[in-house]
């Protein structure tokens, strides 16, 4: 194996284990929240034992929350099969707006930690493309992390998807007081500059005023 | 006695305000809080005698506020949660003035073990 794809080889990887230890950390919360309802339900029946009378309102609302993370972790697991099974196939044709939806929500925690949250635009129709999935779900998240490491961030990080002739477009954009982050970004865009490459697209990246947008064009 | 009176802090609501009502029932004076901010805003106002904080938390994370607090409130005990994955920041918490830590899922025996033995520490006399 080459220097290069030996290296390529280790940022996926790199990539893959950092995305799913954002989905463990969903999971365990999850989990958590399950025990600790479990362990009120046991706390209450205890109580009942003991003759306090037993608040059916209230045993409904534990068992409407259960339900909520049980939801929750049940669309979490949905989210990182999709991503995972991204890796199934070198090229496949899929629809570029679930992709860029899904790694979106999967990227929803890291925006957290930084203080931001996604928002994302779609297409009323899907965008069809045939490319590397897994690599493009890379990309998108590298993008948004170059918009999250700015320092003076906004609120809110916006995805749009849309569909530009014989091109397929994803336009990351946030409001950054701060501008640019130090050191890291021309690091960062040459990094997301080759990966787009490698799928025969390309990036444009603009800063207008306190606004950076990034451009990831890939052949649709 | 005086009734021990927590402070958790965690963004995750849902396991904060279970966990709050679970340790009531035990006897405990509990209080929630959903931000480092809003914790920081709590404990000048209130005389706790234990806080419990999630180091993974938006915005000041559990190990900032481990060190903000362990600024303001250098005798005020404190009890971090974490997933397995970070543990190594349980740790580095430990470090920052942290008495204690526990892996979630939370297990309310050992929590109340570690609150009674860290507000114990606290009270016992110095040597």
């Amino acid at each position: 194996m080459s220097q290069q794809a030996d290296r390529l080889r280790r940022e996926e990887l790199a990539f893959f284990g950092r995305v799913g230890a954002g989905v463990t950390h969903d999971m365990r919360n999850v989990l958590s929240i399950v025990g600790e309802y479990a362990g009120l339900l046991e706390d209450l029946a205890a109580l009942a034992e003991r003759g306090k009378p037993v608040d059916l309102e209230r045993l409904k609302k534990v068992s409407g929350s259960i339900a909520r993370q049980v939801k929750k972790g049940t669309e979490t697991m949905e989210r990182f099969s999709r991503f995972a099974h991204a890796t199934d196939e070198e090229t496949a044709s899929f629809d570029l707006a679930g992709l860029v939806e899904n790694t979106a929500a999967l990227a929803q925690r890291r925006a957290a930690q930084a203080g931001c949250r996604l928002q994302v635009e779609l297409p009323e129709k899907p965008v069809s493309v045939r490319n590397n999935p897994f690599s493009l779900q890379r990309a998108v998240y590298g993008a948004v992390d170059l918009i999250l490491d700015c320092p003076e961030k906004d609120e809110e990080v916006t995805l749009e998807v849309a569909s530009q002739g014989a091109a397929a477009e994803i336009r990351v954009s946030g409001r950054v007081a701060g501008g640019e982050a130090d050191g890291q970004w021309a690091d960062q865009v040459a990094g997301l500059s080759a990966t787009l490459a490698d799928l025969g697209g390309s990036l444009e990246t603009s800063v207008m005023g306190e606004t950076v947008l990034l451009v990831l064009s890939i052949p649709s | 006695m005086e009734r021990i009176k927590i402070l958790i802090v965690d963004d995750e609501k849902d396991l904060v305000s279970t966990l709050a009502e679970r340790l009531a029932l035990r006897g405990f004076e509990v209080e929630t809080a959903t931000t480092g901010a809003e914790a920081l805003e709590r404990l000048g106002q209130n005389g706790f005698s234990v806080i419990v904080v999630d180091v993974k938390m938006p915005g000041i994370g559990g190990l900032e506020l481990t060190a903000e607090i362990k600024r303001s409130h250098p005798h005020l005990p404190v009890i971090l949660f974490t997933g397995h994955t970070s543990r190594d920041d349980a740790e580095r918490g430990m470090q920052e003035g942290a008495c204690d830590y526990l892996v979630k899922p939370i297990d309310i025996e050992k929590l109340i073990a570690k609150i009674r033995n860290a507000v114990g520490r606290k009270e016992s006399p110095k040597s």
